[in-house]
Order: structure tokens, then sequence, then C-alpha cells
């Protein structure tokens, strides 16, 4: 990476197969402009997201992870996101008390058809993440 | 004849172990009438080897259990996992209840086969640090102790000639000496948590340093009680209301004193430092898994999620081993102190659990190890 280019975050967005990966798709069907700062985990239920996951995505260099899945009440599995929002409340804390930022770690809520609304929440919290610089856990030689 | 809630002074009927039990021997002789009426098939108790040494053992040998140690401030081991997979009985400090509770409530435990005789404790020390502390502070030869005993905030040591020597708890841990850290912070002492609840605290006049005060929790702490009066093995005579008000006093001095450690240890450290701070104590790790082969709250085996990462190859800036156990032990550390007491690399690896612990445990005013309600973290619905 040349001196004068600017620092890219990188962000690590996990999507549940049914809901948010599909308004990952729409997003793009629809041509809302969004930051190529964006790696998509498509997991079948956001449910089957584990803390390991996100804390291995910000171990392996990540500066943000986002979790999303369908809205509550929504889920294909019936109730795999209420337990993420169990779970995220946890890793919540614990990101927290790592002493990270709390913009590094988000919660989103997203349907097949809010392909504007994804493209919005990436946006946003590229912006915000661009403010913090790199995330203090990224290893050594990770850009 | 006992009931729940009951409230009682008792003591062994035989004068050898009355006499040589820490507070007149009511919890040896009840943990001797559980296994001679065959209310279980072992007892977990600690084997003597010196005054500050002893392996605690699981046996069914009813003289193994009365010529047993007793109680041992210089013992910190946790006996929650001697519990796993039997029918016992077994004496435990506050923590060692709280651990055999987790271990239950991940299936590894049958609760209704555990007897658990709780008793009140003040705080444990190490085996050398106690004897290089006798030497410096107290002046006695460690080889010349006979007994130890905490009484009004005083660490008080009896010598071979009979003399007692007593120093303030306070003193000795500005000294660095006295108790654990994660002993100082502890805020459970008496252990509400067990069958029955015993300790010294509350044994007054005459009966004082003879006869141990003992609270019934549960059912099953009244069949361990029953079962020892029918054996004939103990006498027990309700505790008068003085009795129980000092009991509540001693408590009360020792939780304040634990709040203020808790307030001097657990200092907020600075946004932008904890990070650095963590990754700086976590850098010593040297992955051998040993804060985690003998945590009471873990239950997983060889083939744990923690221990999977574990891998010195990465490059990462903190183990991936110690984040797993992070998120893991939010709900669930008890705060024993055993992972600081075995970690090779001397990080304190409970204190720095606890920071992430107490948050999580307030927040849901949750404190693991004191009933059976299921860890927050396995909720399905939010609360």
């Amino acid at each position: 990476m040349t001196e004068n280019k600017q620092w890219e975050p990188k962000i690590v967005a996990f999507c549940c197969n049914w809901c948010s990966y599909g308004g990952a798709d729409t997003a793009g069907m629809g041509r809302f402009q969004q930051p190529a700062s964006l790696r998509i985990i498509r997991v079948m239920c956001s449910g089957r997201i584990d803390p390991l996951h996100v804390f291995n995505a910000f171990l392996e260099g990540a500066d943000a992870v986002l979790v999303t899945g369908c809205h509550l009440g929504d889920c294909h599995y019936v109730n795999g996101n209420y337990k993420t929002q169990v779970r995220y409340d946890f890793m919540e804390d614990m990101v927290l008390e790592l002493g990270l930022e709390p913009e590094r770690l988000h919660l989103s809520w997203i349907s097949a058809s809010e392909g504007e609304k994804f493209a919005n929440f990436v946006r946003e919290v590229t912006e915000q993440v661009r403010k913090l610089g790199p995330s203090p856990l990224k290893p050594e030689g990770v850009n | 004849m006992v009931e729940v809630g009951d409230r009682i002074i008792g003591y062994s009927t035989d004068t050898g172990v009355r006499n040589k039990g820490a507070s007149g021997g009511l919890v040896t002789a009840v943990l001797a009438a559980a296994l001679e009426k065959g209310l279980v098939e072992e007892v977990v108790v600690l084997k003597h080897i010196s005054e500050y040494e002893a392996v605690p053992i699981i046996t069914s040998d009813v003289n193994e259990v009365l010529a047993s140690a007793g109680s041992m401030h210089t013992v910190p081991v946790n006996l929650a996992k001697y519990a796993v997979g039997k029918n016992v009985a077994m004496p435990g400090k506050a923590c060692d209840i709280r651990g055999v509770i987790e271990q239950a409530k991940r299936n590894e435990v049958d609760i209704d086969n555990a007897y658990l005789i709780g008793l009140n404790c003040g705080g444990t020390m190490y085996p050398v640090q106690t004897q290089e502390m006798l030497i410096n502070m107290y002046e006695i030869d460690p080889e010349d102790v006979t007994g130890e005993n905490i009484e009004k905030g005083n660490l008080i040591f009896r010598t071979r000639s009979g003399e007692e020597k007593g120093i303030s708890i306070d003193e000795l841990e500005e000294a660095g000496y006295g108790r654990r850290e994660s002993c100082r912070y502890c805020d459970v002492k008496i252990p509400v948590n067990a069958d029955l609840a015993c300790g010294n605290w509350g044994v007054i006049g005459e009966l004082s340093g003879n006869a141990t005060f003992c609270e019934v929790m549960n059912e099953k702490g009244v069949r361990l009680l029953e079962n020892a009066i029918e054996a004939g093995f103990i006498e027990i005579q309700p505790a008068s209301d003085k009795a129980i008000a000092i009991r509540e006093k001693v408590n009360n001095v020792m939780l304040s004193m634990s709040e203020k450690w808790s307030e001097k240890i657990f200092t907020e450290i600075p946004d932008g430092e904890r990070t650095r701070y963590y990754m700086e104590q976590f850098a010593d790790c040297i992955d051998c898994g040993a804060c985690k082969e003998v945590c009471p709250a873990c239950t997983c085996g060889e083939d744990s999620k923690c221990t999977m990462y574990h891998n010195l190859e990465d490059n990462y800036r903190m183990s991936m081993f110690h984040m797993v156990r992070l998120m893991h032990l939010s709900d669930s550390c008890i705060g024993c102190g055993q992972c600081t007491d075995v970690c090779p690399a001397d990080i304190p690896v409970t204190t720095i659990f606890r920071r992430f612990a107490e948050k999580s445990q307030k927040k849901y005013n949750y404190k693991a190890g004191m009933t059976l309600e299921r860890p927050p973290f396995l909720e399905v619905m939010p609360r």
C-alpha cells in the first residue's frame, strides 16, 4: 500500500442466509453505492454466530464486525435471532471491557427487501471506523 | 425434628472427635454418620499431611473421615470436581459449593445425590507464603504451630507451648501476606448455597471453640442432620438470638472488608489503556491450559472450544483461548482463584476474569453458583 493512499477499514459482516444476505443482494441489485470495505460471511442463521467467530474476526484483523439477521419474530428458524440478541449483549459488554470502542461492533436486523438500509448501514459504520483508525487487536503486518 | 431454616448449635458426641475437630467436630460427625448409615457412598475429606498441607481424598472408610484434617486455611484447593459423577457428601467453602452447583447446572453432578456441607470462610492462604509470614511477621518457627484461627479481624496462630499470637489481617495484607487475592474480595462468606451452612461464627459462651453454629438451608440438610442425630453421632440445641446476631455481625464485618478490597483492586482502568493492559497481561501466557483444567465452572473436558484454538503459532495480539474463556466465564466465573494459583506465568487470571464477570453478573442480577438458575448466556429469550 502506498503512503498517500487513504487507509480503508476492514469490516466483517455476518449475514443470515434468509434476510440480511438477501438484503446485501438487494443493495447490489438496486445499485446503492457502498464502500468496498465489507467482507460478508454468510451463515444460515444469525443464531449460528458464536462470540468466538466475532472475536476471531477481530484477532484476524477486522476493524469492525457487524452482526446482522432477520427482524425479531421473522426468523426462518423461529427464534434464532433472539438467541443472537442474548449473545450479542454479552459480546457488547466484553468488547467494552476489552477497551475496544463500542462503534466496532454492531447489531442490525435487516430484511431481504431492505437493500437501501443495508447500504446505508455499511456506509455509516465505515465512516465511524475510518475516524477511529485501525483496531488495536489487529495483528502485525495486516492492513 | 429439624426443619428447613433452623439455626442450631451442635457438636459431636464422640469426645475424641470433639476435641480434635476444629469446633466441636460437628461437620466430621455429620459426614461420618452419612457414610455409616448409607446416605452416601463416599465422602470427600482433606487428608492431613502437615500443618500447611493436606490432600483431598474420596473415601468410603469411616475411620478415614474421623481422622481427616478438618478445616485448613492454608489449603486453597477447590473440591468441586471431586463430586462429579458420585454419590458423595462433602464439606466445602462457599466457592467449593458454588463450583459444585455450576457443575450440577451442566449435568456433571447429580445435585440430589451430592450432600454439601458449607463452611464459613473468611479466606484462605498460600502454604509457602504463610510459612514465610510466620517467620517474618510472627517470629514463630512454622514447625511449632499447632493451630490457626481468624477472630475479630485478627489472624491468630497457636504454638506448641500454648502461646497465641494474633496480628490484624489488614496489617498482614498491607505487608503482602495474608489471604489470597481472590479471597480478599470474595463476597460470599457464609455458604448459603449449601445444604448446611456451618461455622464457628456465633458460637459464644462456654461452648466457644467447642461447638459449631449450623443453619439448615434445605431438605437435604434436614436429612443430613436427622441422620446424624439418629445415629447418635451429634447433639444439637437451638441457637440463641444473640448467637444469630453475632454470626450476622461477623459476616457483615467480613463483607465490608471485601467491599473495600474490591474497590481497591477493581479500580477502573481508563478506556484508552484497557486493551493494552489485557494484551500485556496475556502476553506472558504459555498456553499450558492449566487455568482451564482447574476451573470449577468448566465441564467441557478435553475437546473444548477454548483449547481447540490455543496455538502459539498464530500472530494474534491476544490468545483466542482467553477470548473464548472470557466470554464463557463472564456469566459463570465464581471467583475461586484457582486459575491464578496454578498459572505458571503468574498472570493474575482470576482478577482479570472477575473484571468481566462482575460487570456481566451484576447486569443480569445473577450470581454464579448460588442457585440452580440457568446462566443468562444460555437463555433463549433476552430478558
